[in-house]
């Protein structure tokens, strides 16, 4: 019996880390202003929505790495469970590697590829 | 200080590694475009070493650094015998030739139930040793600033030695160099593998920083720069490089002026001063000049 459980704990530990990877979504709309973005950032883990994490949204261009430094922003808390909204003012069109830092109960950094036009962002072909 | 300063900050000092790693090689009279490579070495080789075999950075930063040193020693044993732009073609194409490696390398295992490692051009997430040991970036600006010194240091004490003259000498006149004994192929052969360990530190430093590289990072883009500040600070003194990137990250883009249109403005700087300023705004002269006016 205690074989079975421990069998169990370890076939569910890796499932269980997984789930506890937090997910994000990102949606960008131009603003009129070259280079001005309205982003929309969904957190889940677990699929659950991920509230009260304290997001800081920073971009870095990945064929001219370090040559940009985009001003990192803090997002706000939106409406809806799990999303928070932020303003991304970036150098250039082009392919850019969205970072999302976490801070709070959760302590991550995630990396997201969008390429970015004057209508808005679309998630990068790579 | 807040999060932008710090990354500035923090970017300077990473891309120093590799400006300083170009100018290596331009004091010993080669100028290669190829350093991108080596600092890619280092990213993907430290970054597996933490994240798959849970090595500490430390250790990591160690062998990511040996493994630079041996790839550019290995690049350098037929491209050195070149010439001039030959050599800078050669290492161009090397430089290219690892970024497509590293584009078909996929090396994934499961670590807490996750795939980690490189996965060819979808890059190489999850390199998270310096978010697992709880360290800020204030305190990772700390680092990278304490390492950069350490190298400086090691610059100066060699610019001041009998190897440093010899270094210069073989930059200068390698026949005359020969003619007097040195072994100049060997000679470059060591800066090679030195230029290639310190750019292959820079790159382990830059991995976990960003906790995520990809091919596209070590494209031509960073060899031109990380050689334009090195030619830009000038080649007198190991400060020159950093010079040269804190003309362009720390004044171009931390003030932001040039919003846009800073990689015009950066071009434009490069080609000014090659006209004005062949050896940099810090050249043999210039350094000259400040020794006597300060001592």
């Amino acid at each position: 019996m205690a074989k079975a459980a421990l069998f169990l704990t370890l076939a569910l530990l890796p499932g269980f880390a997984l789930a506890q990877t937090p997910k994000a979504d990102l949606q960008c709309k131009g603003t009129g202003t070259d280079f001005v973005y309205d982003c929309t950032i969904r957190l889940s883990r677990g699929g659950k929505p991920l509230e009260g994490v304290q997001v800081t949204m920073g971009a870095d261009m990945p064929s001219m790495p370090m040559a940009h430094n985009v001003k990192p922003v803090k997002a706000q808390p939106a409406k809806a469970p799990g999303e928070y909204k932020a303003k991304l003012d970036l150098e250039m069109l082009g392919v850019w590697a969205v970072k999302l830092r976490l801070a709070g109960p959760v302590r991550d950094q995630l990396i997201l590829h969008y390429e970015f036009d004057s209508k808005g962002a679309t998630p990068a072909r790579r | 200080m807040d999060d932008y300063t710090i990354g500035v900050l923090t970017n300077v000092g990473l891309i120093s590694f590799l400006a300083l790693s170009a100018y290596l090689l331009l004091i010993a009279g080669e100028m290669s475009f190829g350093q991108q490579a080596f600092f890619g070495v280092g990213a993907y080789a430290g970054g597996i070493l933490t994240a798959i075999y849970g090595w500490p950075l430390p250790l990591a930063a160690l062998g990511a650094m040996a493994l630079g040193a041996l790839a550019q020693f290995l690049v350098g044993l037929p491209t050195l015998r070149l010439r001039g732009l030959y050599f800078a073609m050669a290492t161009l194409a090397a430089a290219e030739m690892a970024r497509i490696l590293f584009e078909l390398f996929h090396f994934q295992r499961l670590v807490d139930g996750e795939a980690v490692g490189p996965d060819g051009t979808q890059g190489f997430r999850g390199i998270r040793w310096v978010f697992e040991q709880g360290i800020e970036p204030l305190e990772y600006l700390g680092i990278v600033y304490a390492l950069l010194v350490v190298a400086l240091a090691l610059f100066l004490l060699v610019e001041r030695s009998r190897l440093g003259a010899t270094l210069r000498g073989v930059g200068e006149d390698p026949e005359l160099a020969a003619a007097l004994g040195v072994d100049v192929n060997r000679v470059k052969l060591g800066v090679a593998a030195a230029a290639g360990a310190l750019a292959a530190l820079g790159g382990v430093l830059y991995a976990h920083h960003n906790t995520y590289v990809e091919p596209r990072n070590f494209d031509i883009m960073l060899g031109v720069h990380s050689l334009a500040y090195a030619l830009i600070g000038g080649l007198g003194t190991a400060f020159g490089p950093l010079l040269g990137v804190l003309v362009d990250i720390g004044a171009l883009e931390g003030s932001r002026i040039f919003h846009g249109y800073r990689m015009i403005v950066f071009g434009g700087l490069v080609a000014l001063l090659l006209v004005w300023r062949p050896r940099g705004l810090l050249d043999e002269r210039m350094v000259q000049w400040l020794k006597q006016r300060f001592s």
